[in-house]
């Protein structure tokens, strides 16, 4: 008797304590057909709100870049990673640059407002750049270099002027051009008031969590706790004039829950508790071939996604390693790696083979292939598993075994390497894994090691001195699909103004110094004969593929896109027919948030 | 019971010094770590920075902010006062929030889980167990090795067993989360229905691995108690058989009672398990990926919680048992 | 000795784990003599290949004899693989609304009929309300498959020409020519497929055993060693020794295990971190509740009267130690540390699992394959093999130790026997 007494009891607490768990919110169940749910976004709860700091971690309202996320905050134009082009959203009509090329001049959309009614206004795009100078934000530190100013012309027309060299001419249009299409407008009067809230001090600026925004786009927030963020449509959005989308983006909320961790975000993608899943689900194929749930990718077969950024192994060339500075061991440990492997085991296929796309410094989308002379790199261009290519080259540049114990030696020295990338980046891990194999095959010892990525990024980030040890060969990224793509991705790979910096996050951290390669790179932004652009490009992927400072070891999407047709269809997909073409953008970037407009009920 | 006070004293000394000696500790372990977890956050700040003295700048200025730079006694001393004030400081890889914050939103529902499940899986445990010493035959040969194989499967493997069966394969149960993917929290029966479904899995998880270590012990202990002489001499008594056994079990149950006790304290080291292939939301979770982001703050202030429960947990017992067991009477004694 | 050991081998309970880990040990250490396949090689391009018996298309087309078998049903047997009644009922549901085909005139069991009226009526460009992109895709995807379903002839292997480059045609392959599977040179056996890397699990799985074991030996002997001296002291030695010791001890105690584990598996970094430091780490943060229990012991037997004749006799602590006090909780030492190997492979497996084991491409331990498994989704994609066989060697492994446990436990202290 006793017993049950205090199950009821405990049972009781259990209770009691759940509800003393919860905050009590007066807001019932989400519709489930007037909302579309995300994963692969949002690891961890929300922060804040506040568009101007990148410390928000609000992956469903706030992310600039390339393809700007546009549902909470809006740039002046939206970047289309398929057709290569930028189309206007809070602008009216393309921008132009002057005949000199120095400034660009475009106006607002006359009928974009803020979601408190006033009007978006040439002031607010001028504000919202003078205070990422001011703040020294992100946004700020990474253009002023190049931007001298944003200004209102009138109410309606802003311009933006470059940064001139000294001949007078802007110093990088690209970059200027891009900033366009990458970075949200704020509102000048809600920053005002945010300014005197912290004092106008930087630190507290960044970190103001903003719950008071005003926003232009057709989202804002809803609901935000330890285990999802909703964003809720704002049925009063100027985007539903006919000067722009001419209605309102299908899905009332846009809920994102938050996973433990990629397998979680599948299991919730199979129960058709995702619509919209950008995370890498390993084995996509066997959603729709084994389990046969309304699942499907950008492209119906493999690479199932369009790659758009280049996971790159580097070597480390600042001195610290024996070996790597000979260019015969760089590209034998490239030609020998099993890249089919590494494709079909740790990317399951989700990647364009190196058969398909040929190694070059380009994306495999169809734009930038068109910018280099394929034929004329043909002879440099691998396609990996050569162990006897990569051996004969070893063996001619005297690089050899001579004590015979299996393993070839420059200067008496046994080539032994540590390959490495972060713990718990499995994709790259198990690439990792192959290239250490292809080591043993060419009599070239490399081990594998894996640090967390929190000493990881301080080891590989620091430029301004040799890397230590075990970091002989590591993995980093490139850059994606974007209006400055290939030129920002080339440079980031090549280009030597990165070495020397304490806190590097651009590229080149193998330390690859070579002039020839920073010339090319700075003629290209001002460069505007295509022909010539394409001549430079293909000169820069020679000396990329001869001179091997690092190598590409799969593609990898800009988002991933496998949607769950269960409850929402007319999702983008190869060949959908719209124009110009929605690109698989995660519903919500650039002009992927085109898709919004365009999604239907299966069954209405 | 001057002895008793005395008693009581040494050993609150004791667990003073000990509370002292792992609140240093807290602070000194993660410190210790090899990550610099403000170039994390600077990292996030210096994104798109072309320029070396820029990224400098930044850096110097959280360094300042977390004062990282500061000989470590200087930092204790900070520390000790912030947390004297209940201010643990911002957490470095969640920042700009607090640590108060983070903590807060998160262990009420590791509580709300491993409260219960303790306590059930404890229950329940014992009952059987105290079951089959008493009943002894079949019931007895079955329980046994059912116990040890189900306290044997690993807590991951449990839980992933669980997953697979209930919610993929069955569908009987939601695959994630602590309530309904598509609601918001509120008062209404349908939200307190979602959260009591989403708890079913994690909970018992925990719970069957905790019954079968638990009715082991009680098993062990009750038959012990059983053929002990008072036992024995009660029966000679004539001492009816409910009441020998009400003694039995009473103090069969002592042992038990400092399992539960412990459990209690490291229940956060226990949800880990369930919070990762559950989604649960937790304390778990949140500690795992401070320690592997080296956010030390955080990592200190989830340990001193944790520290502080089972010192708590620990001393109660203690106290406790000095004026029930007549044995723990006797030692002090001595 | 010898009447004790007998004794402990007629405990039934010690018997059955016994057994359960002999056949694991034994397994362990005979496999390897049988199949010399390297644990960690990649063997399968492709994650995940299903268990079964793999067999070289090339050399069972080209160097294998091949034989003719006339069997009644092997062409409703090929047709039902591409195409079953599921597809067949997508089949009529597209042409009725599709093609607007009456629904009385399809026959889903004739075959024939059915693909034909699809090949000729099927557009993938149409789009009917309703359907979905995952449907489309589908439908293209089973006409790809019906593609020479009903052929009746052969298929025809070429070869290119060395110097032209031009195929030649070499083998005419009927659809009733079979080969014998011992036959063929290249078969491969896979009795529990490959797994994220495209290693062989089987051969993968039994070295990790081996580790695993190898880990929980070590933790345990380091943590009963630790908590055996500790205990021994503090109980014997009493007074401030006592106290000191049990002061460390309720530290390691407040701050639980798997937090000192992360912490110092973190600070040690991946690059030292083998399977015997983990073991040693291990074995070093969990050897409070032996610390405890042989205190507790040694207490209760301090003040015997063969200890106190024994100090009187002027023998050393040592020697007392070893010599009086050693001997009578011998048994529980070995429990102990039967249990210690047992949760030292368990916290392998749990460490691991938080990406925090033994660095991944020296040596394969169980939590490490587990750890990968889940990385790569195998729960969710019904990969058993991946994972299913190493949760049930954790848990057999621990089960069997327990049991054992138990039974000696019996054995030394007759009020449990039943």
């Amino acid at each position: 008797m006793k017993v049950t007494r205090f199950t009821i009891v405990t049972l009781l607490v259990v209770v009691a304590m759940m509800a003393a768990a919860l905050p009590s919110l007066a807001q019932e169940t989400l519709p489930r057909n007037e909302t579309l749910y995300f994963n692969g976004q949002q690891w961890g709860a929300v922060v804040g709100w506040n568009p101007y700091s990148s410390s928000m971690n609000n992956a469903m309202a706030i992310a600039q870049g390339a393809s700007a996320r546009v549902t909470m905050f809006e740039s002046p134009y939206l970047y289309n990673m398929l057709d290569g082009q930028v189309y206007p959203l809070l602008a009216n009509g393309p921008f132009a640059w002057n005949d000199a090329r120095t400034e660009i001049t475009f106006s607002l959309n006359p009928a974009a407002h803020w979601n408190d009614g006033t009007p978006v206004t040439a002031e607010d795009v001028a504000y919202t750049w003078a205070s990422h100078v001011k703040y020294n934000t992100p946004t700020g530190a990474g253009n002023v270099a190049y931007i001298e100013d944003i200004g209102a012309v009138d109410e309606m027309t802003v311009v933006v002027k470059a940064k001139l060299d000294e001949n007078g001419a802007a110093l990088n249009p690209l970059l200027v051009e891009s900033y366009l299409s990458a970075n949200y407008v704020a509102q000048k009067a809600w920053t005002q008031v945010m300014e005197e809230r912290v004092g106008e001090d930087a630190t507290a600026f960044l970190a103001d969590i903003a719950e008071d925004v005003v926003f232009s786009g057709p989202y804002g927030p809803f609901f935000a706790d330890e285990s999802k963020v909703v964003l809720v449509r704002d049925d009063n959005y100027w985007g539903q004039d006919a000067s722009m989308w001419g209605k309102l983006p299908a899905p009332k909320y846009l809920a994102h829950n938050i996973f433990a961790d990629n397998a979680a975000g599948t299991t919730a993608l199979k129960a058709g508790e995702v619509d919209v899943s950008q995370q890498f689900n390993s084995n996509v194929q066997d959603l729709w071939l084994e389990d046969g749930l309304a699942i499907s990718t950008y492209l119906p077969e493999a690479p199932y996604q369009i790659g758009a950024s280049l996971p790159t192994a580097f070597f480390n060339l600042t001195g610290s390693s024996v070996g790597l500075d000979n260019v015969a061991v760089r590209k034998a440990i490239a030609m020998a790696v099993d890249y089919p492997t590494i494709i079909a085991n740790a990317m399951t296929n989700q990647s364009a083979t190196f058969e398909q796309v040929p190694r070059s410094l380009m994306n495999p989308t169809a734009g930038e292939q068109a910018l280099y002379n394929h034929e004329a790199v043909a002879d440099l261009q691998w396609v990996g598993n050569d162990i006897e290519g990569a051996k004969a080259l070893l063996d001619e540049a005297g690089v050899v075994d001579s004590d015979g114990d299996g393993w070839r030696e420059v200067d008496g020295v046994n080539l032994h390497y540590v390959a490495t990338c972060p713990n718990g980046w499995s994709d790259w891990q198990a690439a990792i894994e192959v290239v250490a194999a292809a080591g043993a095959q060419i009599g070239i010892d490399i081990t594998t090691n894996y640090p967390e990525w929190s000493v990881y990024q301080t080891v590989v980030t620091k430029s301004d001195e040799p890397l230590p040890e075990g970091y002989d060969i590591f993995m980093m990224w490139s850059n994606g699909a974007g209006p400055t793509e290939p030129w920002g991705r080339i440079r980031n790979m090549l280009s030597s103004e990165w070495v020397g910096m304490t806190s590097n996050w651009s590229g080149n951290w193998g330390g690859y110094v070579n002039p020839e390669a920073d010339a090319l790179i700075q003629a290209i932004p001002t460069e505007t004969d295509p022909d010539k652009v394409v001549e430079l490009y293909t000169e820069l992927v020679k000396m990329y593929l001869t001179d091997v400072p690092s190598f590409t070891l799969m593609y990898r999407p800009q988002s991933f896109h496998t949607v769950n047709e269960s409850v929402w269809t007319n999702f983008p997909f190869d060949g959908d027919g719209t124009e110009p073409p929605v690109p698989p953008m995660d519903c919500t970037d650039g002009w992927g948030i085109a898709c919004l407009y365009n999604l239907e009920l299966v069954n209405p | 019971m001057k002895e008793y006070r005395n008693y009581f004293f040494k050993k609150l000394g004791w667990f003073a010094v000990t509370l002292v000696a792992a609140f240093i500790l807290n602070f000194i372990l993660p410190r210790l770590m090899p990550a610099d977890p403000v170039a994390a956050i600077v990292a996030r700040m210096a994104q798109g920075q072309t320029d070396a003295t820029g990224v400098q700048a930044i850096y110097e200025q959280y360094i300042e902010l977390f004062a990282t730079d500061k000989p470590m006694v200087e930092q204790f001393v900070i520390y000790v006062q912030n947390v004297l004030r209940g201010d643990f400081g911002y957490s470095i890889a969640e920042y700009p929030r607090t640590v108060n914050d983070v903590i807060r939103s998160s262990i009420g529902w590791t509580i709300a889980l491993q409260f219960p499940a303790i306590i059930v899986g404890w229950v329940l445990g014992n009952t059987l167990g105290a079951l089959a010493a008493y009943l002894k035959g079949n019931f007895d040969r079955l329980l046994m090795p059912l116990s040890i194989f189900l306290s044997n499967i690993p807590a991951f493997g449990m839980a992933i067993i669980m997953l697979v069966i209930f919610a993929v394969e069955l569908k009987w149960f939601p695959v994630s989360g602590g309530y309904g993917y598509d609601m918001i929290p509120n008062n209404s029966p349908e939200f307190v229905w979602s959260v009591i479904v989403h708890y079913q899995l994690p909970f018992w998880s925990i719970v069957l691995i905790t019954i079968g270590g638990q009715a082991i012990g009680m098993r062990s202990m009750a038959i012990y108690e059983l053929n002990a002489d008072y036992v024995k001499y009660a029966r000679f008594l004539g001492i009816k058989d409910r009441k020998i056994i009400q003694y039995v079990f009473r103090n069969a149950m002592l042992p038990q009672i400092t399992g539960l006790a412990l459990s209690i304290g490291t229940m956060v080291g226990g949800a880990l398990f369930a919070e990762i292939i559950f989604s649960y939301p937790g304390i778990g979770t949140t500690l795992l990926t401070a320690s592997l982001g080296g956010d030390y703050p955080l990592i200190s202030a989830s340990t001193l919680i944790i520290t502080i429960m089972t010192l708590i947990a620990v001393f109660a017992l203690e106290i406790l048992y000095g004026f029930i067991d007549p044995r723990v009477k006797a030692a002090q004694a001595e | 000795m010898k009447h004790l050991l007998g004794q402990i081998f007629r405990s039934g309970k010690f018997l059955f784990g016994f057994v359960i880990f002999m056949i694991i040990m034994l397994t362990v250490l005979i496999y390897p003599l049988l199949v010399e396949y390297p644990p960690l090689k990649t063997i399968s391009r492709g994650t995940f290949l299903p268990p079964g018996i793999y067999v070289n298309v090339y050399d069972s087309m080209t160097f294998s004899e091949s034989y003719t078998l006339i069997l009644d049903n092997a062409a409703t047997k090929r047709i039902a693989s591409k195409l079953n009644a599921e597809d067949r009922q997508a089949m009529k549901e597209w042409l009725v609304i599709g093609a607007e085909l009456p629904e009385d005139e399809i026959d889903v069991d004739d075959t024939a009929k059915l693909i034909d009226l699809w090949t000729t009526n099927f557009d993938p460009t149409v789009r009917l309300p309703g359907m979905t992109n995952a449907d489309r895709n589908y439908y293209i995807r089973l006409t790809a498959s019906l593609d020479g379903l009903l052929a009746t002839e052969g298929a025809t292997v070429a070869v290119a020409n060395e110097d032209t480059g031009v195929l030649e045609e070499k083998y005419v392959i009927d659809q009733t020519t079979y080969v014998n599977v011992g036959e063929v040179p290249n078969v491969r056996v896979l009795p529990l497929g490959t797994d994220n890397f495209g290693r062989d699990v089987l051969t993968e799985l039994i070295k990790a055993i081996s580790v695993s074991l190898t880990i929980g030996f070590v933790a345990g002997t380091v943590a009963t060693t630790i908590g055996l001296i500790l205990g021994l002291v503090s109980g014997y030695i009493g007074g401030i020794v006592d106290d000191l010791i049990m002061f460390i001890t309720n530290l390691f105690t407040v701050i639980p295990s798997i937090i000192l584990l992360i912490l110092i598996s973190f600070s040690i970094g991946q690059e030292k971190r083998g399977a015997f430091t983990i073991a040693v780490v291990i074995g070093f943060t969990s050897w409070v509740w032996t610390a405890r229990a042989v205190r507790a012991q040694v207490i209760s037997l301090r003040n015997r009267d063969h200890v106190n004749l024994s100090k009187l006799s002027g023998h050393s602590i040592i020697h007392i130690l070893a010599m009086d006090i050693l001997p009578y909780i011998a048994s529980y030492v070995v429990m102990a540390l039967i249990l210690q190997i047992s949760s030292g492979i368990l916290a392998e497996a749990g460490l691991s699992i938080l990406g925090l084991g033994p660095r991944t491409t020296e040596v394969p331990t169980l939590g490490l394959m587990l750890n990968w498994a889940l990385i790569y989704q195998a729960p969710l994609l019904g990969k058993w093999w991946a994972y299913f066989p190493v949760i049930l060697i954790i848990a057999l492994i621990a089960f069997s130790m327990n049991l054992m446990n138990t039974g000696l436990d019996q054995v030394f202290n007759p009020a449990l026997r039943d």
